[in-house]
């Protein structure tokens, strides 16, 4: 078992070394949310809709979007120099590859979208609300589930010449519980509802999370293999 | 040859590596046509061939990255079992592509295909196969600032970090200024141990003839020639080679 998580560990760091020396994926993704928050802050009129109100869809609206750029390039990382196909003939389990790819991936979205959370509250006056624990898990869970399936998706449309325009084609239709729960949650606490409203959209947020990545760790071999 | 066979190997005489009638079909492209070979620990096969012969393809077999079409492969007596993983300890494979990250320094490839291979003892291994290959003072390079007869160097080290007993090698000499290739074949000698099997497929006759212990020359998917040392040095295998490609011998 510890040299399985060893292996889970190596993909992830490497991953994680990559876009700290290359910064393509974060400063994407970074840049993305940043310019689309300001572009819905000047989009809003707000003598007709308070921003508060639509606040927490624009957030995971950004976030998908946002993350797409990166997690989209999760297996560019392996183009160069075949190594993907190196790792793939390294005794790994192939879903420890989709684990390690799953964590790295969860780590830069994460941190993205704790950035997409900081910048709308700046430009949309939000504010923490009453439990921001619970708001950083809601988003954690939402993050979770979406790199779940990206990764898997991504592994699929990196194999095809129409690759990036079939992910969002692919991924979008299957990230609509993560969007109605997380944006459910997400704009629950930041209004200053109780924690109580939103426990059932965080158990949803965790079981679509379990279940994408028990999904893409079963079907990543049937992608990747010959 | 018996493309349809899939007979295991025997019990008392194991070969490291054997194949028993593997073919694979790209749609109707047929690119390993029907291959048996089995090779005893110590053996050092090279196979030559025009382009389009398949011998990159035969190598995937061998190596497992791809699966073939119909026939068996087996290493060390155990039939690849693409579900398993273990089989791949024993196997060590240079392409024509390093498996490189580029943004990673020599120590850090080397030190993350270990970690893959569940290696323990990388702060001693890591150093004496750079040194091996002759990069040891290349270790906090960047891959990517590497020529490419040192990347091809590093791509052998990564290809033996973890000690195979079965080392599958695709036009190792490739692009290699001549002290590149002294370097590589100095690291290839090394390798004939009596323990280690090794398939070579190159277009280099002179390097490909010295290190082999037996020779094939492939042509359409199928050897089309099969020798051992001796047979290769008693005849002029240049003007054999040619023959055969041609469908004259």
């Amino acid at each position: 078992m510890s040299a399985y998580l060893g292996q889970i560990g190596a993909i992830a760091w490497k991953d994680l070394l990559l876009e700290l020396r290359t910064r393509e994926r974060v400063v994407a993704m970074g840049a993305f949310a940043v310019l689309a928050a300001v572009l819905f802050n000047y989009s809003i009129d707000r003598t007709v809709v308070r921003p508060q109100d639509i606040g927490a869809g624009l957030i995971w609206m950004t976030i998908v979007f946002g993350g797409l750029l990166g997690v989209g390039r999760t297996f560019h990382l392996e183009a160069e120099d075949g190594a993907l196909q190196g790792v793939l003939m390294s005794p790994v389990p192939k879903d420890a590859i989709f684990l390690g790819k799953t964590l790295s991936n969860f780590v830069l979205l994460y941190i993205v979208s704790l950035l997409v959370v900081a910048v709308f509250m700046l430009f949309f006056g939000m504010e923490l609300g009453t439990s921001p624990p619970m708001l950083a898990l809601a988003l954690a869970l939402g993050a979770l589930g979406f790199v779940a399936l990206g990764t898997l998706f991504a592994a699929v449309s990196s194999g095809t010449r129409m690759g990036e325009t079939l992910l969002p084609i692919l991924l979008f239709p299957l990230l609509i519980p993560v969007i109605v729960f997380g944006a459910g949650a997400t704009g629950r606490l930041l209004s200053g509802r109780p924690v109580s409203e939103v426990v059932g959209n965080i158990r949803m947020l965790a079981a679509f999370a379990l279940m994408a990545v028990a999904a893409g760790s079963v079907l990543f071999r049937f992608v990747v293999e010959d | 040859m018996a493309p349809e066979s899939a007979s295991p190997p025997s019990a008392t005489t194991t070969p490291a590596l054997e194949a028993c009638g593997i073919v694979r079909e790209y749609g109707p492209v047929i690119a390993v046509a029907g291959i048996d070979l089995s090779l005893e620990r110590g053996e050092f096969l090279t196979v030559f061939g025009p382009n389009g012969a398949g011998k990159s393809s035969l190598l995937g077999l061998l190596s497992g990255a791809l699966r073939p079409t119909r026939g068996d492969v087996f290493i060390n007596g155990t039939r690849l079992d693409f579900g398993a993983v273990d089989w791949r300890h024993d196997v060590g494979v240079l392409s024509h592509q390093g498996f490189l990250y580029a943004q990673l320094t020599v120590q850090e490839n080397l030190r993350f295909y270990g970690r893959l291979y569940g290696l323990t003892d990388l702060d001693s291994r890591i150093p004496e196969r750079l040194a091996e290959v002759s990069l040891a003072d290349r270790s906090n390079s960047r891959v990517g600032q590497l020529s490419h007869g040192m990347r091809q160097r590093l791509a052998l080290a990564r290809a033996l970090l973890h000690d195979p007993d079965v080392v599958l090698l695709d036009e190792p000499y490739t692009g290699l200024d001549p002290s590149a290739a002294a370097v590589l074949r100095g690291v290839l000698t090394g390798l004939k141990d009596g323990r280690r099997t090794v398939v070579m497929v190159t277009h280099n006759i002179g390097e490909g003839i010295a290190l082999a212990s037996q020779v094939a020359i492939q042509v359409r998917g199928r050897f089309a020639w099969q020798g051992s040392r001796a047979d290769v040095e008693a005849v002029d295998f240049e003007r054999l080679y040619h023959r055969v490609v041609e469908g004259r011998a």
